[in-house]
């Protein structure tokens, strides 16, 4: 099933790329891939968070340049360079965050940028006319053309978006992950919607994590696994689980340090936790103890440890730390309580810039431990965190901007070890560091495990996960969905993460 | 999501929901004008009277011309703090023109290209180059107040030609000459927010820039003509400012830029942009010369004008705010 072409060679594909490749500082995001897609076909497109079936939707949409690779729109070729290229090579985008402009009528939205009308003039009732009717045609009858965009669901503003894309002329419409903010009902609607698009010969791209979309929409589907494409299956040759062991298999490094300890007492206990983000989480973290977090992106994770450290507010449910509750809703309070967090984004929310490495490394000391800051003890500790964590920097008064990614995140993680910290929550504390650094956090995390605390790990990428985690938990549409131990394979952790599909929840008026 | 649910329910009232929202929101601004009318008519009897109200408008002429391109600038997310200061470098580039013989409307019509000009300068820098509005105007807004006392040091212009109050004092129709300017720069402005293309597209700049991008709107070259009528209209004020007053004078308009600020956001224009309207703006420029002539008339001492307007222009703020979050619902059935 490695490179099967179910199409009869003699069409011509509506688009086809070849050779495309892109790297990132430190990534290689895609690699050598090739891809087609023929009019009247959905072309699924699956793969690990971090696979590349981004990239690809990205460098379509002329978003992200390719570094390598050319492209070809019904036999000729075509420079994809920004999304004006893509779009004049009919190529249209339903991301996930709408394009929608409230202030605008849903008429105003479908034909912004080619507007009907005379001398400047902008002439409403030929828009509306013209947006009606494209909406009609994919079944949106009752969304009116003069309504605002303000008042749209979810489901609706994809709808103007489809239109807008129709109004273009795409003949290639890209969605990616569409069904996220959507509700069963809405979910049949816009099946439909694709149907009809497919029948009227266009070519549609559908990035999902949600194998039951894939198999019900997809004529074929193409596997991404770091970079590569790993092979393209036509409708019904393969399970979901030949997929997703496609999706799977990658090498375990030997970056992880063995444990030793066995995990003591509960430290944290989470019951019930709720807000608009997740639903009732239940979780017991225990003395020496990694618990690994796996889930896709999107699936609460990171909203859970803000939960739990009173960075966001919380409808319902208890925390505790060594059996004593945790005031909610409070950061001062969870970090009295001993909860600390190392947070996803490093640059604009683990350190601050413009201070310096002791400054940022004693944020937390000077706050909650003295505040009265005695010169002598006060760089004693700084200088036993540098030491303890191995942070190479060329002085301690120097500005933290100037360390390497793997290097601020030491500090990020270090500063709370000057103050009685007892949980660390750590969210994707690897991302954006090179291997030789990633390798010294997991030896770092692993250490601050056997000395005693109770570590929350939460981490896209499987491998170390599953390296360094004592035990997993899976996390899917808010909800703990499944528990696994450290010796889980990358399966396992897969299924529970896309084929239990849990229902999203929704949040707000526009999600 | 129970929307979803309903779009049948709200058809019939979402068809006219854009024009009844501005209009719920137009009115409110009314509302708060007229009350405040009221009030002053009841402290004061000389309030209430046709030749005052002439004097309202006449003093709001300046705040509304030059709101109307700021306004625009607003609801695509910019801000020009430098209005005040080409008001005032317009005024003493047409005074010094005109003190050179060069010939009046010669003299008007070179201080508002001077006014696209500085405009043109801000727009490139900031579009251009994606830096800050505020920054950039506020730099702007020392050279040009530099730049008036360079043109003339000594103050106040004299020697002027006879011509050189027509603007600010003639009659047309029987209305003074600064209405009527405000009154075509709002029509202009008006049409241009409501009914065309480029109007369309300053909204979507400012409520979703991405969206407007991704339909080949070019973001840049509308923010620059953004900038550009918004330094002619600051201009224009200037002119008919410093004819009403028959001077051309370096001093005028400082703190301009607020008044002007003031009344775009009384007016209902949001400061994180996409909303927006002119007649909303001419409604807070109102309301603002009310509160100065009414406070005035009533005997209160100048200097709680300064404390009043700057309450007003908070609480005008605060409600913006609990608009843009929801809390004031203007939704369905409003």
């Amino acid at each position: 099933m490695q490179h099967s072409e179910p199409v009869d060679p003699g069409l011509s594909p509506l688009l086809r790329a070849t050779g495309l490749g892109k790297s990132f500082p430190g990534v290689q995001a895609l690699s050598g891939v090739n891809f087609d897609l023929f009019a009247g076909e959905v072309h699924c497109l699956i793969g690990e968070n971090g696979a590349g079936k981004s990239t690809l939707v990205k460098i379509l949409a002329g978003v992200q340049e390719a570094d390598a690779g050319t492209f070809e729109v019904n036999g000729k070729a075509m420079s994809f360079a920004n999304p004006q290229d893509s779009q004049a090579a009919g190529v249209a985008c339903i991301f996930q965050e709408l394009a929608v402009v409230d202030g605008l009528s849903v008429s105003e939205n479908i034909l912004l940028g080619d507007e009907p009308g005379r001398f400047g003039f902008f002439d409403s009732k030929a828009a509306d006319v013209l947006a009606q009717d494209l909406l009609d045609s994919i079944g949106f009858s009752e969304l009116r053309a003069d309504q605002p965009a303000r008042d749209l669901s979810a489901a609706q503003r994809q709808a103007v978006m489809i239109a807008k894309a129709l109004r273009q002329n795409a003949r290639v419409i890209i969605m990616d992950e569409p069904t996220s903010p959507l509700e069963e009902a809405e979910v049949r609607k816009l099946f439909k919607v694709i149907d009809r698009l497919r029948a009227a010969g266009k070519g549609i791209i559908y990035v999902s994590h949600k194998m039951r979309e894939i198999d019900e929409l997809g004529d074929r589907i193409t596997v991404f696994k770091d970079g590569h494409r790993v092979g393209t299956v036509t409708r019904g040759a393969a399970t979901p689980e030949d997929l997703v062991r496609m999706m799977v298999g990658r090498k375990l490094d030997t970056l992880f340090p063995a444990r030793d300890s066995q995990p003591g007492a509960p430290t944290l206990e989470v019951r019930g936790l709720s807000n608009p983000h997740i639903r009732n989480i239940d979780l017991t973290v225990r003395r020496n103890e990694i618990l690994g977090i796996a889930g896709l992106v999107g699936s609460g994770r990171t909203e859970m440890l803000r939960a739990i450290f009173g960075a966001d507010r919380v409808s319902s449910g208890t925390v505790t730390v060594e059996n004593a509750p945790v005031p909610l809703n409070s950061i001062p309070a969870a970090i009295e309580a001993g909860i600390a967090m190392v947070p996803e984004e490093r640059r604009s929310a683990g350190i601050v810039p413009v201070l310096s490495v002791a400054d940022n490394t004693a944020i937390i000391w000077d706050q909650y431990v003295n505040r009265r800051a005695h010169d002598g003890p006060r760089s004693d500790a700084i200088q036993k965190i540098i030491e303890m964590l191995g942070v190479r920097t060329a002085s301690v008064t120097q500005s933290i901007s100037a360390l390497s990614g793997g290097n601020q995140q030491k500090v990020v993680v270090g500063k709370w070890l000057l103050s009685q910290t007892r949980v660390l929550l750590l969210d994707e504390p690897t991302r954006g560091v090179d291997v030789g650094a990633k390798k010294e956090i997991y030896q770092i995390i692993h250490d601050l495990a056997e000395q005693g605390l109770a570590v929350v790990f939460v981490s896209s990428e499987l491998p170390e996960l599953l390296g360094l985690a004592d035990r997993i938990v899976v996390m899917n549409g808010g909800e703990i969905v499944g528990g696994l131990s450290g010796d889980a394979t990358e399966e396992q952790v897969i299924e529970l993460s896309m084929l239990h599909a849990a229902t999203p929840i929704l949040t707000g008026e526009h999600p | 999501m129970s929307d979803v649910a309903t779009p049948h329910s709200t058809a019939g009232m979402g068809q006219k929901f854009l024009s009844n929202r501005n209009m719920v929101l137009t009115a409110a601004t009314l509302a708060v004008l007229v009350l405040m009318c009221g009030v002053f008519a009841t402290l004061t009897d000389r309030f209430l009277t046709v030749s005052n109200f002439q004097n309202v408008m006449r003093n709001a002429a300046p705040v509304i011309i030059a709101s109307c391109g700021m306004t625009t600038v607003m609801i695509a997310r910019g801000l020009d703090l430098s209005v005040g200061s080409v008001l005032a470098a317009s005024s003493v580039i047409a005074g010094s023109l005109a003190v050179a013989g060069v010939p009046l409307y010669l003299a008007f019509l070179l201080a508002v290209l001077f006014g696209a000009a500085v405009g043109a300068v801000n727009g490139v820098i900031i579009a251009g180059l994606a830096v800050s509005p505020i920054i950039v105007t506020l730099g702007m807004l020392n050279i040009a107040r530099g730049a008036a006392y360079l043109i003339s040091p000594s103050a106040i212009l004299v020697g002027l030609p006879s011509g050189w109050s027509f603007l600010g004092t003639a009659k047309v129709l029987g209305l003074p000459m600064p209405i009527v300017i405000a009154g075509i720069v709002v029509a202009v402005f008006y049409v241009m927010t409501s009914y065309t293309t480029f109007g369309k597209r300053i909204y979507a700049i400012g409520g979703n820039e991405e969206a407007a991008r991704l339909s080949g709107i070019n973001i840049k070259r509308t923010l620059l003509w953004l900038y550009v009528m918004c330094g002619m209209t600051a201009a224009l004020a200037g002119v008919v400012l410093s004819s009403r007053v028959g001077s051309g004078d370096p001093n005028i308009g400082v703190g301009f830029e607020l008044q002007v600020i003031a009344a775009i956001i009384i007016g209902g224009t949001s400061l994180s942009g996409g909303e927006g309207r002119i007649l909303g703006t001419v409604i807070g420029a109102l309301i603002i010369g009310v509160l100065a002539n009414g406070l005035n008339l009533a005997g209160v001492e100048p200097f709680w004008q300064f404390v009043a307007q700057g309450l007003v222009l908070i609480v005008a703020i605060i409600v913006d705010r609990l608009v843009q979050d929801g809390v004031l619902k203007m939704r369905k059935g409003a």
